[in-house]
């Protein structure tokens, strides 16, 4: 045998390896553990794509060990490109197959994975959305931008056409230590606003102010006449503008989906990663806006969508925080890049001309919220009812719970009623004990996720009686 | 007395959660009453969690506060799929749900008859006190030869619930203690859950305390150490 096909045939066999590795490392997961639907769905496309790209090696092999020395040459070296192909998309799936793996329905707060996904799936064209969840060892929540891996894939379909990467297929890595925690977790809405902001070029409900968006980003850097003639600092600030928009979007984005409790999950993040700083709260970094712009443009929503009324009759000290901040004077924001001041004179456009076009594409985007904020008004006083003596929040009537609204009434009775709820079942004492407030909070979760599961599957009978099983 | 569907589904609809004679079951899924009820009894719905035994590092159980929370390991398996006990095995799973009983009444689990005949045998400690709340954890045994598919979702047991007749100047229950209002205080060591319950023990040493005994065996073992030529139980 030639000596570059015999090299060729070492490399091929560590390759077909790998993707066995793969394979069964996946079929493995699935035996032992449940997953939401989203990671069954890409742990399958592993595995048929590992098989195929096996049977492709092999019979790529074949067929260049039959050609005469001077064809396979170069036929050798086009196998090489091939094989480079495969094996760096399989190190980019190697990198989510784990974290998706540790991510079962035990480790993750599974009703409301689901949930947002159907919520998300009401959007409209995102009909045929998934979202695999990752668990990640940075206490931070973060969606990894799927367009990457869309792109690599659409590479390996080339050589590989049997298998499909799964269509808008998303994932969202999630801290592993709030695995199972629910109030904390709602910020997975911010990250599906990052999935949702990546598919945004072809969403039909979309499409004006989304080009009203890129154009009012135009108008920003074109105030500045040093960006039109030094292309780094341009990109530079194209990027920082990219950054502040994203977040934006996200925040509004997961209002409209979760009401305020995206908001108070979103401040005991913030307490838990310790910037909730005077300082802190002011400094625009190149990533994120300001907290204090952040929650402003937050309260404002809030406001518009009648929510802010609805939780007029409670006044912990998240939500006297979120008014605080709100009302914080534009002039005090800063920006820092790295330890440096940063470009502050991008802030003015930002938030004059940029803000209102997020706002617009946002409503664009997603459902009317009003109609939410009037349902938890309705329903706020029975699931609280239920929370207070320790009851999973049910209706008595054939109509189910909205879940957003369990979700807004349970935080809202945990920043408001948690000592109540302690010191009835537990005696005063308890009140002031750290370990059985924190005991009280795993149970009061339990009860909304539990609250949300019945809330599905209830809707779910309701419409089998209606309309007879499909 | 055992309450009647008239009575169970006056208290669970008329009542307001909060009311000390209310009675919670949800999500309680039927087209007809006769779907879910009988005239004395209502059937429970498997749920989708189990704890299922695991193998031990260690050749004995002991039922101590440090390892009652070893013996099993959790299992979630969804609407639509199924779990196999193997024949001669017990699990732990859990009422799909969630149940809240009375101050004035008592529940007792029984096996659905038609589960029983499959030699599936639902609870060996099957009394529920008043003012419980929360899933019901079930002791699911297969006693027949042949392993047994269980499907979340379909019916495993039935609640009989029965009217208890309070006594003046009891002192509650043995944790619980009483309300102003008289009415026995829910136990919080087993309060709400909505997944099967691991046991909850102290140490065997400080329950027999209690009565007196002074001094416990136990079969714990210390690691053994290598030192100065003789083996040594480690410090």
């Amino acid at each position: 045998m030639q000596a570059g096909l015999t090299a060729l045939l070492h490399d091929a066999a560590v390759l077909h390896r790998f993707s066995d590795f793969l394979e069964e490392y996946c079929k493995e997961q699935e035996r032992s553990q449940r997953y939401v639907d989203a990671s069954g769905d890409f742990f399958k496309y592993t595995e048929d794509l590992a098989r195929e790209i096996k049977l492709e090696l092999r019979r790529d092999i074949e067929r260049t060990s039959l050609f005469p020395p001077r064809i396979a040459a170069s036929r050798t070296a086009s196998l090489r490109r091939k094989m480079l192909t495969l094996k760096d998309y399989l190190r980019l799936l190697h990198t989510l197959i784990k974290p998706a793996a540790d991510a079962h329905t035990l480790s993750i707060p599974a009703p409301l994975i689901n949930l947002a996904c159907d919520q998300l799936r009401q959007i409209e064209g995102m009909g045929d959305s998934r979202i695999v969840v990752l668990l990640t060892p940075q206490l931070m929540y973060f969606q990894r931008p799927h367009t990457h891996v869309k792109q690599q894939a659409a590479l390996v379909e080339k050589f590989v056409p049997q298998v499909l990467f799964p269509k808008k297929l998303g994932f969202i890595e999630l801290p592993y230590s709030q695995g199972p925690s629910f109030f904390t977790n709602l910020a997975i809405y911010h990250e599906i606003g990052h999935f949702v902001y990546e598919e945004l070029p072809s969403l039909p409900s979309s499409n004006a102010s989304f080009t009203a968006l890129g154009l009012a980003r135009d108008h920003a850097l074109m105030e500045f006449p040093r960006l039109r003639r030094d292309r780094q600092v341009r990109a530079l600030a194209e990027k920082i503008l990219e950054s502040w928009t994203q977040e934006i979007f996200c925040d509004l984005f997961a209002l409209r989906l979760v009401g305020p409790a995206f908001s108070f999950a979103l401040v005991e993040i913030l307490g838990m990663l310790g910037s909730l700083s005077s300082e802190a709260m002011v400094t625009f970094d190149q990533e994120h806006p300001a907290p204090a712009c952040r929650f402003a443009e937050q309260v404002r929503l809030l406001r518009q969508d009648s929510w802010w009324d609805a939780i007029a009759h409670i006044e912990p000290e998240q939500k006297k925080l979120l008014e605080r901040l709100a009302k914080t004077p534009r002039a005090k924001y800063k920006v820092y890049a790295g330890d440096e001041r940063g470009p502050e004179a991008l802030m003015r456009p930002f938030l004059d001309s940029i803000i209102p076009a997020i706002r617009n594409l946002v409503r664009q985007v997603t459902p009317d919220a009003k109609s939410v904020a009037k349902r938890f008004r309705e329903t706020r006083r029975v699931i609280e009812d239920c929370l207070e003596v320790g009851v999973v929040p049910h209706a008595k009537t054939a109509t189910p719970l909205d879940p957003v609204s369990i979700i807004n009434s349970a935080f809202c009775f945990y920043l408001t009623k948690l000592p109540k709820i302690v010191t009835k079942f537990e005696g005063g004492a308890a009140e002031r004990n750290v370990g059985t407030r924190s005991k009280w909070t795993g149970k009061l979760e339990d009860w909304t996720k539990k609250a949300i599961e019945d809330s599905q599957i209830r809707r779910q009978f309701e419409r089998t009686r209606r309309d007879g099983p499909l | 007395m055992v309450l009647s569907k008239r009575e169970i589904l006056d208290r669970m609809q008329t009542l307001a959660v909060s009311d000390r004679r209310s009675l919670v079951i949800t999500p309680l899924l039927y087209k007809e009453e006769s779907d879910v009820f009988d005239a004395d009894s209502v059937d429970l719905k498997l749920g989708c969690y189990f704890l299922l035994p695991k193998m031990l590092d260690q050749p004995f159980f002991s039922p101590d506060r440090e390892s009652a929370t070893s013996l099993h390991v959790k299992v979630h398996v969804p609407l639509g799929q199924f779990l196999v006990v193997p024949a001669h095995q017990t699990i732990l799973g859990a009422t799909l749900e969630f149940i809240k009983l009375p101050s004035d009444v008592s529940g007792q689990v029984l096996t659905k008859s038609s589960v029983a005949r499959t030699f599936i045998i639902v609870e060996t400690a099957p009394w529920i006190h008043p003012q419980y709340r929360g899933c019901l954890t079930l002791e699911i045994a297969n006693v027949s030869n042949t392993p047994v598919l269980l499907y979340p979702g379909r019916s495993i047991c039935q609640l009989v619930l029965m009217h208890v007749v309070q006594e003046k100047n009891t002192r509650g229950s043995k944790r619980g203690g009483r309300n102003r209002k008289g009415d026995v205080k829910p136990d919080t060591s087993y309060f709400g859950p909505v997944y099967p319950e691991a046991p909850k023990f102290r140490d065997p040493q400080d329950d027999l305390l209690k009565i007196g005994v002074r001094k416990v065996a136990s079969l714990k073992k210390k690691q053994l150490v290598r030192e100065n030529e003789e083996w040594k139980e480690e410090s």
